[in-house]
């Protein structure tokens, strides 16, 4: 009986694993395997300073920290009060400028998940996540 | 006037007959409640796997948040466990490899309420993945209490199956 037990869990897990594959093949190109965000989604602080005026800076981090300090002209747009502060965000940006959005460092998600809302709920494309947060920025100010 | 033997061996034979009805229809009850049972945790479990089949990159950041494993498995999981609750919810319906299903099933729905608890010992503020953006606003009793009543649901139906179904 448990070797019938342990005979249906394989089926099922094997079975499992085909569209599994297919699937991570259909996605190959919208996924990293590497790291959480796309390389094409992610900018360094160098980069993103040879944006220089053409760029607004989203700060994704808590209200606490936004106040202690931020990068100078950044929005404070954090998924705690997304809906009061988006309408501020969208006031001030316009077509063609680049969106950078970080939060505390390099392990944060914060700054991911306002990147992925501001492109899926706000429809913004030029939308990128700055690699290291506020940490690799407050090193090279 | 007493009854002849004959008369009493066919009042026994009804009351035999009434009694093994009453127990026919008892039977029929419980079989069809948890085959209600059945379907609905199946209903939920394909439900579930097919909301985060269509979006794996955003099922992938869901259990990345979770802080457990590392990207890759995050992954690698993301692609795997959909399909993996959609054929158990499936082999749920069609009573196919059905104690294999309930045991993958029953396995997955404690590991998510330990994670989640673990998550939330951490002080890690998570959206819950369980349902594609449905459940993104739930909050930690919410998703506790309906992973803890999937659990019942599923050791329910384990408990009234004794005897396995030949594959």
């Amino acid at each position: 009986m448990r070797s019938s037990l342990i005979r249906q869990i394989l089926i099922l897990a094997a079975l499992a694993l085909i569209p599994g594959l297919g699937e991570a093949v259909y996605f190959r190109q919208k996924i990293s395997w590497q790291s959480s965000i796309p390389p094409s989604e992610l900018v360094t602080v160098d980069q993103a300073r040879t944006w220089a005026g053409n760029v607004i800076w989203v700060d994704a981090r808590p209200d606490e920290e936004f106040a202690r300090d931020h990068v100078p002209g950044a929005l404070s747009l954090n998924e705690d009060r997304w809906n009061e502060l988006l309408p501020q965000f969208l006031a001030v940006w316009s077509p063609g400028k680049k969106v950078v959005v970080y939060c505390s460092s390099l392990s944060c998600n914060a700054s991911r998940e306002v990147a992925r809302r501001l492109r899926k709920e706000a429809q913004l494309s030029d939308v990128f996540v700055l690699e290291g947060g506020w940490e690799a920025w407050f090193k090279k100010r | 006037m007493s009854k002849t033997p004959n008369a009493q061996l066919s009042t026994s034979n009804v009351q035999l007959s009434g009694n093994a009805s009453t127990s026919n229809v008892k039977n029929r009850t419980s079989n069809i409640l948890r085959r209600i049972v059945d379907l609905i945790v199946a209903g939920v479990f394909i439900y579930a796997g097919a909301i985060k089949a269509l979006d794996p990159v955003q099922f992938a950041s869901d259990i990345d948040n979770y802080k457990i494993f590392p990207w890759p498995i995050s992954v690698a999981l993301a692609f795997y466990l959909p399909w993996l609750e959609i054929f158990c919810g499936f082999a749920l319906v069609g009573r196919l490899l059905y104690r294999g299903a309930l045991s993958i099933l029953m396995a997955l729905v404690l590991m998510f309420t330990l994670v989640t608890i673990a998550a939330k010992v951490r002080g890690l503020d998570i959206t819950c993945g369980c349902f594609g953006h449905a459940s993104q606003n739930w909050s930690f009793p919410s998703h506790l209490a309906t992973n803890l009543g999937i659990l019942a649901a599923l050791v329910v139906l384990w408990v009234s199956n004794r005897s396995p179904k030949p594959l």
